[in-house]
């Protein structure tokens, strides 16, 4: 029987939307998992732990267009420290952008990765407008994904998935610029405010 | 204005720490911890981040520099940690608010000048890692608001020599 060790690798883990995402495949998997944030001091407790498990699973965001560096130097920890006997990586990764495949060339980046040092690469989930879509009626849609790829995973049936809001461009424009109107207000702070073209004092 | 962001100390002309137009920022030499997540640069203070490190001198370079030259090492296909820190540090040019950019989803850009970018991508590479740099390079013109990019891979051992002949290239 497997054992999934899941990985969250996003800068802000312990308020994280990874964190959401990663608490959502544990409820639909059959298979036992644990789960860890990936800090700044815990490299080493996380490499050597991870022999005791078949599959490892990164869940992170997109970050200037690749893999945050959370997991950049988590990686490079890892590849320092090789555990006796390599588990299956797998990612779920998303983005703020509606386009899933944003988040290619991060996952490209775990795939060179894992054949740089011997790791097999498993399943993948994109998902896009992953910031919000949790707060929508589409959170079912990326649930059902979810349970698939924790499906694929437990059973070694690994598979390339993706799943993202089924509305228009213009339409998710305009939801998400209704989203951070609200971010900004719980803050005090108006859409004009949000919309300064200033940069620090403008020097 | 134009900027030179490195990762590692250059040897570069005299006239450039007497050129106000060009800015040199040798990245390993300051402290810039990872960005959080927080969001603060978009929500709370927006066009600043909270984080009052180092970061705070250089993006706002990053925002105004018309043409720009990053040296970087490449680790996995990607800029390896000091440029990757910096560069996540630097979203305090774009707002939270989305636009349509050559019909895909993106930030709005704050005050940031269009650029002309010259990536010299530095270490040992496979052909693989640098495709998958170029791609990387690609996505990112478009959220850093390039006008045009040229990537330059070299040996970190002929590195000085590469940038200060893109440096030399701002003086014709």
């Amino acid at each position: 029987m497997g054992k999934i060790m899941i990985l969250n690798a996003s800068p802000r883990a312990p308020k994280s939307n990874s964190k959401q995402y990663a608490k959502i495949f544990s409820d639909n998997c059959k298979t036992h998992t644990d789960y860890f944030n990936i800090t700044r001091t815990n490299h080493d407790e996380l490499c050597s732990k991870m022999s005791d498990y078949t599959d490892v699973l990164l869940v992170f965001p997109l970050y200037a267009d690749s893999i945050p560096v959370t997991l950049l130097n988590f990686l490079k920890s890892l590849e320092n420290s090789q555990p006796e006997n390599k588990p299956v990586i797998s990612v779920l990764i998303n983005c703020g952008f509606i386009e899933h495949y944003q988040n290619n060339i991060a996952v490209k980046t775990v795939e060179l990765f894992c054949r740089q040092n011997g790791y097999k690469f498993g399943s993948v989930l994109k998902i896009g407008s992953g910031e919000a879509i949790l707060t929508t009626p589409f959170k079912v849609f990326a649930v059902r994904k979810i349970k698939k790829l924790a499906a694929s995973i437990a059973n070694s049936k690994y598979t390339s998935l993706s799943v993202t809001m089924p509305i228009s461009k213009k339409m998710f424009i305009s939801a998400s610029t209704s989203y951070w109107i609200k971010y900004g207000e719980k803050n005090s702070v108006t859409k004009e405010m949000m919309q300064t073209m200033q940069i620090e004092d403008g020097k | 204005m134009k900027l030179i962001l490195s990762d590692t100390n250059l040897s570069l002309p005299e006239f450039i720490s007497q050129e106000s137009d060009i800015k040199y920022i040798d990245l390993s030499k300051l402290k810039i911890t990872n960005c959080v997540g927080c969001f603060g640069c978009w929500t709370k203070t927006p066009g600043k981040c909270v984080i009052r490190d180092d970061a705070v001198k250089v993006y706002p370079y990053i925002a105004k520099s018309d043409s720009v030259i990053y040296v970087s090492n490449i680790k996995y296909g990607t800029y390896d940690t000091v440029m990757k820190t910096m560069l996540e540090r630097a979203i305090p040019v774009q707002q939270a608010f989305i636009r349509l950019l050559d019909g895909e989803t993106h930030h709005v850009q704050r005050d940031v000048a269009l650029k002309k970018a010259v990536i010299i991508a530095y270490g040992d590479m496979s052909d693989d890692e640098k495709k998958l740099f170029s791609s990387l390079v690609e996505r990112n013109a478009k959220n850093m608001n390039f006008e045009s990019f040229e990537i330059i891979f070299t040996k970190a051992s002929d590195l000085n020599d590469i940038v200060n002949s893109e440096v030399a290239k701002w003086e014709k």
